[in-house]
């Protein structure tokens, strides 16, 4: 039996009388890449927001190898092995993308530590420089590195999120559609870059709509309507599954973006 | 003259450690603290008050340092339960208290009276040359902080404050406690402010609630402000031109031949005349804060 590295149990949320999680509940095991699917509000970005904690949940349980994390902060979310990216990536004006990648090492950043900068300090400057440089490399920011973090384009910076979540060395990375918005070319080298890190031994959530990218980068999938698991089962049997095609064809576009009013009110 | 130059360059270089004291929460944090003066009246008043208690001289300096570092402690607790805005007006507050306590409080602070014959740090030393070498010690102080606080911003802990400036939910993600990064740059920026208020009171040889008005606070953002919020150029920049329009007015009163309150308030609106200019030409100051490129 393979091990699992999160647990979710009966999970709620509701914004005022909107109930945005009914009892939510699933596993994710050891090494597996996991989409979550689910039409225009029907929670998935609060789900992620709830694991990740910057949300408290009203109701449930959330376990990282078996330790609760829910209502923990996300400081120390981040410090049990558990990283995230953002859907819509904002980045600060007065960094560069190479000084943002370095911002997410963060041992020694007490305030004593910089002012003496010892050899220690200088030792840890530099291999964070270089893991920074290998990652901005390995997800294609090389030449982009010494530009303004907000100025490059909105694709890269999901790309700069994902070189920050990687520089914490999660053992479980959760990605809120690393792939919307960024051009075909390059959303390969990002399945490609996932494979590869999964191959390391890293467990992958990723927030899709795509299908076609759901098919082609999981091995399981765990699929949300109205605030409600429906489907948890391999890419392959989604279309044969009956929720899912209704959750999916069902709903109009105006149905879903009436939710995504109520949810942002 | 020399005197009056003495005098200003000395003036000018305390307030400049005060305003690198509040770049580091200010210009690197983005907190607005707009009762930063506090911690000058902190450092002030333990220089006074360990006088005054017969302790030795330089005792008030460190006294000074810690007190407005639990202070600084203080306010952080307090911006738990507060945004950004709320927290800004929240330390005002704070430093009103402070200074009417000191106001009306006889038996530690001296009340209105203030503590006087606060020794200076070269009594021994025969006039003017206790003056050059107090302007002397000053600037020394200006320059080993000045050095510091570029580092501390250039750092890990300035990385990781900028980027809590900017966003703080990357940072929070990142696995940064916000609260102790916000903590530390507030105790940080304040010990150096208080070291700037001892001096202060070394200089005049008096402890008052002078040194606290609310108006003080803003001299300093102005200086910030002016010559550019995160960057240490900037900010000496910003106390130079600040300090100058000061010591010209008494000239331009001398030449024109107006009283003593125009003066005062003359100097007042020319500051606030330059910091309206700078924030619709420039508003990201004269210097404005550079992108950092770790080699």
């Amino acid at each position: 039996m393979t091990q699992s590295i999160l647990e979710v149990n009966g999970l709620a949320k509701s914004f005022g009388a909107f109930q945005v999680l009914q009892d939510v509940r699933f596993e994710i095991s050891k090494g597996d890449i996991v989409g979550l699917l689910g039409p225009n509000g029907s929670g998935k970005s609060t789900l992620l927001n709830i694991i990740s904690g910057f949300i408290a949940p009203d109701r449930g349980s959330v376990l990282l190898d078996g330790k609760s994390i829910a209502s923990t902060p996300t400081f120390r979310i981040v410090k049990e092995g558990l990283a995230r990216t953002f859907q819509l990536p904002s980045m600060p004006q007065k960094m560069s993308v190479l000084e943002v990648a370095m911002a997410a090492d963060t041992r020694m950043h007490g305030v004593m530590s910089t002012l003496i900068k010892g050899p220690s300090m200088r030792k840890a400057e530099r291999a964070t420089h270089e893991r920074a440089m290998h990652l901005l490399d390995e997800l294609l920011l090389t030449k982009v590195s010494h530009l303004p973090a907000s100025a490059i384009s909105g694709g890269q910076k999901k790309l700069l999120g994902i070189v920050c979540a990687l520089m914490a060395r999660p053992r479980l990375l959760m990605l809120d559609e690393p792939t919307a918005g960024v051009h075909p070319n390059l959303r390969q080298d990002i399945v490609r870059a996932l494979h590869r890190l999964n191959e390391q031994g890293m467990t992958l959530v990723i927030v899709e709509h795509d299908m076609h990218f759901i098919r082609e980068a999981c091995n399981r999938c765990i699929v949300l309507d109205q605030g409600h698991i429906v489907a948890s089962c391999k890419p392959q049997e989604l279309t044969a599954n009956e929720r899912v095609v209704q959750a999916y064809l069902g709903s109009t576009v105006a149905e879903a973006e009436v939710q995504m009013e109520v949810i942002e009110q | 003259m020399y005197d009056f130059l003495i005098f200003t360059i000395t003036i000018a270089g305390i307030y400049a450690i005060m305003a690198l004291g509040l770049n580091v929460l200010a210009g690197y944090g983005g907190l607005l603290n707009f009762g930063h003066i506090a911690f000058a009246g902190i450092g002030v008043y333990a220089t006074g008050i360990a006088h005054a208690r017969g302790w030795p001289v330089l005792v008030g300096i460190p006294l000074g340092m810690i007190a407005a570092m639990i202070l600084g402690w203080a306010m952080a607790r307090l911006g738990r339960r507060l945004a950004a805005d709320y927290w800004g007006i929240a330390t005002l507050a704070v430093a009103e208290i402070l200074r009417t306590v000191a106001l009306n409080e006889d038996e530690l602070t001296g009340g209105a009276n203030g503590i006087t014959g606060i020794p200076g740090l070269f009594e021994s030393v025969a006039s003017p040359w206790d003056q050059v070498y107090f302007s002397a010690v000053v600037l020394g102080i200006v320059a080993v902080t000045a050095f510091f606080s570029a580092r501390l911003g250039d750092g890990r802990f300035g990385r990781a404050l900028r980027l809590m400036r900017e966003q703080p939910a990357l940072a929070a993600c990142m696995g940064y406690n916000l609260q102790k990064i916000k903590s530390h740059a507030i105790m940080c920026g304040g010990a150096i402010t208080a070291l700037a208020g001892s001096l202060y009171a070394h200089y005049f040889n008096f402890a008052g609630t002078e040194f606290m008005l609310a108006a003080e606070t803003f001299v300093l953002w102005t200086m910030v402000m002016i010559g550019g919020m995160g960057r240490t150029a900037g900010v000496l920049l910003g106390v130079i031109l600040v300090q100058a329009v000061y010591a010209f007015v008494p000239f331009l009163r001398d030449l024109l031949g107006f009283g003593s309150d125009v003066a005062g308030a003359l100097r007042l609106g020319l500051i606030g005349a330059i910091l309206l200019i700078c924030l619709l030409w420039r508003r990201e100051g004269l210097l404005p804060e550079k992108l950092r490129n770790p080699a």
